[in-house]
């Protein structure tokens, strides 16, 4: 594994995996996020590997929306609620 | 025409006992919750009966909400709660804490061998979820599968907004690091 405490634009990659999630979610302050990128543009391993954790994150919103509810899911939730309903009249 | 009530209006007026406003949350969030129960770790029946467990308490809970949290956090809550009656030793168990470094070494930090972070398929996916401990699994899922925001996130689990942000960060990398590996041993 390459070294975590190697320092590129005043950060070490183990900073920059550190901060990762926040770049990508868009949570750093506009000083630390050019500090990134500064340190990505000139580190071949944190820029493919935060390429790769930027893909995985934007692969996954999409990815599970389209799943098709379990047959029937609905109706029986209805029947459900139906028998709940008719229980608080009685 | 009207404007589409929110989720609000629509649990104001369930507590008034207005079914057709309830079935209209239903609707709204049915899909979501049921794919967060699956997502943590609950099979098929259970995922149903603690979805049914979720809208028969929030049916009779409308009253109160009190507007103040997103009414989705607030049913979210509710749904994770059912989950855990039927769950105990799943979801909210704590486990032992990998060092950053160490989740980013398996993640693929450093490693030479390209990962396109997709998945081939949904159920890949499905299954690297659900080997996710629990208290990331579900920050995962609510975050990045549901976008829900950072503070949406920490009002239905009861965290603090630093706790989700590395929740979700080591559950993303450990997610990685599964994809990976399930990559290589597809090879």
């Amino acid at each position: 594994m390459p070294d975590l405490d190697r320092r590129i634009a005043g950060l070490r990659c183990r900073d920059v995996l550190e901060v990762l999630g926040d770049y990508v979610d868009g949570d750093l302050e506009e000083e630390t996020v050019q500090r990134v990128e500064a340190h990505l543009r000139a580190c071949d391993h944190c820029e493919k590997f935060g390429g790769e954790y930027g893909a995985l994150v934007a692969g996954l919103r999409q990815a599970l929306l389209a799943d098709e509810p379990r047959p029937g899911l609905r109706d029986r939730m209805i029947r459900r609620m139906t028998a709940v309903w008719r229980e608080e009249e009685a | 025409m009207t404007a589409p009530a929110d989720d609000s209006d629509l649990l104001r007026l369930s507590s008034r006992g207005d079914r057709g406003a309830f079935e209209r949350f239903m609707d709204r969030h049915l899909g979501a919750v049921h794919r967060f129960l699956l997502s943590l770790g609950a099979d098929a029946d259970d995922a149903e009966d603690a979805l049914q467990e979720s809208f028969v308490a929030a049916w009779r809970s409308a009253g109160d909400f009190r507007g103040a949290a997103s009414a989705r956090s607030w049913l979210f809550t509710i749904a994770r709660n059912a989950l855990r009656r039927q769950h105990r030793r799943r979801v909210g168990e704590p486990t032992a804490l990998e060092s950053l470094e160490s989740l980013g070494g398996h993640a693929g930090w450093g490693s030479t061998a390209a990962f396109d972070g997709a998945f081939e398929a949904r159920e890949e996916l499905r299954w690297a979820l659900r080997q996710l401990p629990a208290e990331e699994g579900e920050v995962v899922v609510l975050r990045d599968l549901e976008g829900f925001s950072g503070n949406e996130t920490a009002e239905a689990l009861g965290l603090s907004l630093a706790a989700v942000k590395s929740r979700l960060h080591r559950g993303r990398l450990r997610l990685m690091s599964l994809l990976r590996e399930d990559e290589v041993s597809d090879a």
